[in-house]
């Protein structure tokens, strides 16, 4: 074992000796009178607004069997829905068509707009907005690494 | 409840550094334990049951404040180098040996409370849940390699908050200010 690994190995048996030593943090006075009074809160509401596992078993049954019941009744009118919305959107598929055509038709002329633009103007813009990111980040990673609350654990202050 | 509230206090709070937020995981704690009563009236793991939930909740309300520090922290990791490690152990033999155990107490649980959470929270799983390394990586989403490291910065970091503090000096050396990080949040 080297001697890094044996310093290691006996910081770790003091700090785990220090922290198991730490007698337990006292719990704030007013945690149990909170916990009452949420308690008491959610007594107070009435029983279709708590947990369905609370309900009163005369609802709490015929709900989970019409939930049974309603699974197979949906997936069977889910099905008749879509056979009849084919056969009513044969018709509309035309106008599609012709909103296809139309947006096709802007694309072709957003296409031209950014031929016409001189591609040094393109690329400069490509690289202000990659540089303005990175200043943007930069900044934020600065910002960040002096506000953190880093603990300073400089050598002056462990010997 | 009175029997186990210091403890699933001192739980969260020592996972989290905030005493507000503490104080709202305790009691979250306590109305899944009363939603469970039946249960846990007889049991004799109701200490056990009550911190693990308690555990499992602060590292959920941790994950999820989480993400935004993770990607700083790893940007900003120290290196820690080897003649550190001295210098801390003899910080924490100084604490164990010299301090009266209610002073040592209030300046070990503010210079943990001033960690890092990267740091802290392993650190307190690691020596406080007495978690394993590879269960603390799976919990954090974080690497084996990087729950090792933490762990040990968030030790050497620690003596360095104690030293400051004042331990292993003349004892006119400022003591740590109070921790006001539970006030900032």
């Amino acid at each position: 074992m080297s001697s890094r690994d044996q310093i290691d190995e006996k910081l770790e048996r003091l700090v785990g000796q220090v922290l198991r030593e730490q007698p337990l943090q006292r719990a704030p006075a007013a945690l149990e009178a909170r916990v009452l009074g949420e308690l008491a809160a959610r007594a107070r509401l009435p029983w279709w607004r708590r947990g369905i596992a609370t309900w009163p078993a005369s609802v709490r049954i015929p709900v989970i069997a019409g939930c049974a019941v309603c699974v197979p009744l949906v997936w069977i009118l889910s099905l008749w829905l879509a056979g009849h919305a084919v056969s009513v959107a044969a018709g509309p598929l035309t106008s599609l068509r012709g909103a296809a055509q139309v947006a096709a038709s802007f694309g072709t002329i957003t296409a031209h707009i950014i031929q016409s633009i001189p591609r040094e103007w393109l690329l400069g813009g490509l690289i202000a907005a990659a540089t303005l990111y990175a200043s943007l980040f930069g900044l934020i990673a600065v910002g960040y690494s002096l506000l953190y609350p880093r603990p300073q654990y400089a050598k002056a202050h462990l010997t | 409840m009175r029997a186990y509230q210091d403890m699933v206090f001192s739980t969260a709070v020592r996972l989290t550094a905030n005493p507000a937020q503490a104080e709202d995981i305790s009691q979250e704690v306590f109305l899944r334990a009363y939603e469970s009563f039946e249960n846990l009236r007889a049991s004799q793991k109701a200490g056990g049951w009550l911190k693990t939930v308690a555990t499992n909740l602060t590292l959920n309300h941790l994950t999820r404040h989480r993400k935004r520090w993770r990607l700083f922290s790893e940007i900003f990791s120290e290196d820690t180098r080897e003649e550190e490690f001295e210098p801390a152990a003899a910080v924490f033999d100084t604490v164990l040996t010299e301090l009266e155990t209610d002073e040592r107490s209030a300046l070990v649980e503010q210079a943990l409370a001033r960690l890092p959470d990267h740091q802290r929270v392993p650190l307190v799983l690691y020596h406080y849940e007495e978690m394993p390394y590879q269960d603390i990586a799976d919990r954090l989403g974080i690497s084996l390699a990087k729950v090792k490291t933490d762990i040990l910065r968030g030790r050497v970091a620690m003596a360095g908050l104690l030293a400051q503090s004042g331990v292993g000096a003349p004892s006119d050396r400022p003591r740590l200010p109070p921790n006001t990080r539970g006030a900032q949040s």
